[in-house]
């Protein structure tokens, strides 16, 4: 992890969140911000409403109470497509790859809102629809190249091993050049090499790119390693935040995730 | 050993994007395309016109709208056939209060006529999936019939609901021998088909299939999934429309609203379900199935001796048999059996 | 006014009809997920497997139903040996293709078997108003579609007891709810599902044996199990109580609907008035009165 990164000031900030579904409570009453330029993890135990966070601040779910900042404006919830608009990417916990579609095409759909041509003149294959396809198409080359996926691009995404497909799913995020990057789990389920191999990934995307990043991770070591700062969710409520080493030794969080260390 | 990519090196993307990157394949094609417009003219008899090639050409092109539809954009329409209508009915009306109106333009604004219909009976949509888009659907399929067979107005009064359609004329031409008018319909349905695919795989076709498969992912990206479906079921309605006024031009002669009926619109997602849904060359080979069968099936009929009223209910059995069959052995259809044997043509006359 | 009521209450009772159709719908969604468009084809080759019996080989009602019933069964669980189980693990859509296939190849099997014309049903249950409600209130009410709604009340009850009260019925509703979970507690899934597809296939028997004998057995049957449609989206997919309901709305909204709009847009509407009230309804309650809201995780 590069020290001398910089970085910036506070680009998102919730404030009192809380989400239900019926009479269950997802998220209860959580505050906290995220700087430019940083890698911040959610982390807790399971049920604990971290996706449910994450999907707080893309708009997927409408929380109750609460309100959103990003980039100065104060919202009461993100809507998903201005979410993408406003530089927002995700990956999913479950993988949310299009089944129907091979490699290549996933990640060119992360490029959509780069793409201003419309149908018609997609149909016709003239001018600024072909312009567009072969520039986008260069794009997502670079991002393949950066991620390796070279071998695969044409093979239909359905055919491949999980840990490739959660590769594709990042690809199919930095497609769309994003300023911040939600992961839900991005190495769950993963072996020592390919842990490895997606950190490496994420840490350069930090670097190279200066996405921000929030995560959602359960390896403890990796999210010691890598994050700036980390928030921890226990049954909805939020019981530490700050520095790895601040919420590695705050007693609540021993008791409630980590254990004795 | 003919069928070989080596040497066959893509340097830039945009011949990677081509439709037919192997040199064999476009070879092919456009042998295909020389024969169809050429040669066949004049070796095929009136009958191979009027009742294989023909209504092969027109329902290929329904087909592909309906494949849009359904297999890219994964909405399930069960009423195919009321889109035809809407563009036969459209088609007829602006030839006959429009003087002077070019067919051409009378077809496409037919099958725009269809888009907004498509779109109207879409909207539901947008709030509704699966089975439950399928019932509405229905709605449609029943209800524009009806329309068109109460409104007098669409049918010009006519007492018998049955209209002949007028006669193609294209800048002076008389398109009347059923030669002429698979050769019109055969370049309407070739640049059509062209258009579809330029789509498929562009961004839009991209937006239909991330929709089919995963909507909220779709959304999550920045797809604007109300568009896209509405997107979806306007350019499928314009090219069933399109083929519901060539359906009455240019193969049965008439226009009525009992033509495109529930069992047309059936006809129509076979024929996208056996040759492959999500596959514009799979329409193609579903239209050719379904046309074929019957010929086929009462040729055997007449050979064995069995008596005539077999054959209607023997292709009923065929039908829902070799559907059930596809659906169980390969779910996409022809177009997946073709693509194996090219790969294994490939190889060929190596085992692997 | 009168007329009112008896329009109303001949729509609610054909209504009951419809409501029996939709329960084989019901029963086979509910333990399987699957839409059985099929379901018509089915009522339309019980009811002509019963006429042909009858007529074909001399048989007495009261022993063609039975073996009709018998073949119902034997349909049940071919049709989830041959079609269901191979397609065990496709998309929804698939097997609602699949049921398509199914339909068109029952119609034709059907007619192939038995011939295409028209046949009347006799049940000896005449179609003709009940004396005792003519005479004391002049309103005329067929007999016959009140016994078709007594007859659809003991079936719903019999199928309550059955999903309720026993063993098999937990079984179906386990499998219901959970495919995974039924298999894991050791419950025969491929078994289960075949007993609630021969107990569709009596529902539709019964059903067959009602619509025949009203409107003569004919091709047109099958289309009966579209109008079922509606019926589903109202009541929703997965209620019993739900498919009585929504038969009841959509059979007596038709009626009415025919009679008093019908005259001013040229009549015939009851082709599609079901559908677009459906559509409707879909647009405020995509759920159905008694469906269970479809939640996603992401």
């Amino acid at each position: 992890m590069s020290d001398d990164r910089k970085i910036g000031d506070v680009i998102l900030k919730v404030d009192n969140i809380s989400l239900r579904f019926g009479g269950v409570k997802a998220l209860t009453d959580i505050s906290f911000d995220v700087r430019e330029h940083e890698i911040r993890a959610i982390i807790g135990p399971n049920g604990a409403g971290k996706s449910s966070m994450l999907n707080v601040l893309n708009g997927v779910y409408t929380p109750q109470e609460g309100t959103i900042t990003f980039h100065g404006e104060v919202r009461k919830d993100m809507d998903t497509h201005q979410a993408a608009e406003n530089g927002i990417a995700r990956t999913f916990q479950n993988i949310a790859l299009f089944t129907g579609m091979t490699v290549l095409d996933n990640i060119m759909t992360g490029r959509n809102l780069k793409i201003k041509s419309s149908f018609i003149e997609q149909a016709f294959w003239f001018g600024r629809a072909r312009r567009e396809e072969i520039e986008n198409r260069k794009k997502v080359e670079e991002i393949i190249d950066f991620l390796q996926l070279q071998s695969v691009r044409k093979t239909p995404v359905a055919r491949l091993p999980y840990g490739i497909k959660k590769r594709v799913e990042l690809a199919r995020a930095l497609a769309a050049e994003p300023t911040m990057l939600l992961l839900d789990e991005p190495m769950a389920g993963m072996n020592v090499e390919e842990k490895q191999d997606m950190c490496r990934f994420v840490l350069d995307t930090n670097d190279q790119f200066g996405t921000t990043i929030v995560l959602i991770e359960h390896d403890m070591g990796v999210v010691m390693d890598i994050s700036d700062r980390v928030v921890v969710l226990d049954y909805g409520k939020k019981i530490g935040d700050g520095t790895p080493d601040e919420v590695r030794n705050n007693p609540d969080v021993i008791k409630a995730y980590l254990g004795a260390h | 050993m003919i069928y070989r990519e080596s040497g066959q090196y893509k340097t830039t993307y945009e011949t990677d994007t081509q439709i037919f990157p192997i040199a064999q394949d476009r070879f092919a094609v456009v042998a295909l395309l020389v024969i169809a417009f050429l040669v066949t003219p004049f070796v095929a008899t009136p009958y191979m016109f009027s009742a294989i090639l023909i209504p092969f050409l027109i329902f290929s092109l329904a087909a592909l709208g309906l494949n849009i539809l359904t297999g890219y954009a994964g909405q399930i329409s069960l009423g195919t056939a009321a889109f035809m209508a809407v563009g036969a009915f459209a088609s007829y009306n602006f030839m006959l209060r429009v003087p002077g109106m070019p067919i051409l333009l009378a077809f496409v604004l037919g099958g725009i006529c269809a888009a907004m219909v498509g779109i109207a009976f879409g909207l539901p949509s947008l709030r509704i999936r699966g089975f439950y888009l399928a019932a509405s659907t229905l709605a449609t399929q029943f209800f524009v019939v009806w329309c068109l067979t109460k409104v007098p107005w669409f049918t010009n009064n006519s007492s018998s609901g049955v209209i002949t359609a007028q006669q193609i004329e294209i800048l002076g031409y008389k398109f009347d021998s059923p030669a002429e008018k698979y050769l019109l319909v055969l370049a309407i349905v070739s640049v059509l088909a062209l258009l579809a695919k330029n789509m498929v795989r562009s961004t839009v076709g991209r937006s239909w299939m991330a929709v089919r498969d995963m909507d909220v992912a779709a959304e999550v990206i920045g797809f604007r999934v109300m568009r896209t479906k509405l997107i979806a079921f306007a350019v499928s309605s314009f090219y069933c429309g399109i083929a519901g006024a060539l359906f009455a031009y240019c193969y049965v002669g008439t226009v009525e609203p009992e033509a495109y009926n529930l069992d047309l619109s059936f006809r129509i997602l076979f024929m996208v379900i056996i040759g492959g849904l999500g596959s514009i060359l799979g329409s193609f080979f579903g239209a050719a199935f379904i046309v074929l069968l019957p010929i086929v099936l009462s040729m055997i009929v007449h050979v064995t001796g069995l008596p005539n009223s077999v054959t209607s209910n023997l292709e009923l059995m065929v039908f829902g048999g070799l559907i059930i069959f596809f659906l169980i052995v390969e779910p996409h259809g022809l177009a997946r059996l073709w693509q194996i044997g090219k790969e294994k043509l490939r190889l060929w006359p190596f085992p692997h | 006014m009168q007329f009112f009521f008896e329009v109303l209450i001949a729509g609610l009772l054909s209504g009951v009809m419809y409501a029996l159709v939709a329960l084989g719908f019901v029963l086979i969604f509910k333990a399987s997920g699957v839409f059985n468009f099929a379901q018509g084809a089915m009522v339309f080759f019980a009811a002509l497997t019963v006429v042909g019996l009858k007529e074909e080989f001399g048989f007495p009602l009261w022993l063609a139903i039975p073996a009709t019933m018998l073949v119902m069964i034997a349909l049940g669980f071919l049709t989830e040996r041959i079609v269901l189980r191979p397609l065990v693990n496709q998309h929804d859509i698939t097997l609602f293709m699949a049921t398509i296939g199914l339909t068109f190849f029952l119609e034709g099997f059907a007619q192939l078997m038995w011939g295409s014309t028209v046949r009347a049903l006799d049940l000896g249950i005449q179609d003709v108003p009940i004396e005792y409600l003519m005479q004391k209130t002049g309103m005329l009410v067929s007999q016959f579609d009140v016994i078709a709604a007594g007859i659809c009340a003991v079936l719903v009850a019999v199928l309550a007891f059955l999903f309720n009260k026993t063993k098999i019925g937990r079984a179906l509703r386990a499998v219901a709810d959970d495919h995974q979970a039924a298999l894991s507690v050791g419950i025969p899934l491929q078994h289960v599902w075949g007993i609630v597809w021969a107990v569709a296939g009596i529902v539709a028997l019964v059903a067959g044996l009602l619509w025949g004998s009203r409107n003569g057995v004919q091709f047109a049957l099958t289309f009966v199990a579209l109008k079922a449609l509606p019926v589903l989206i109202l009541g929703g997919f997965t209620s019993v109580p739900g498919a009585i309901v929504g038969g009841l709305i959509i059979g007596a909204s038709e009626k009415l609907a025919e009679v008093y709009i019908g005259p001013y847009v040229g009549g015939g509407i009851e082709g599609w008035f079901p559908y677009v009230l459906a559509l409707v309804f879909l647009l405020i309650r995509p759920e159905g009165l008694f469906g269970e809201k479809i939640i996603r995780r992401i």
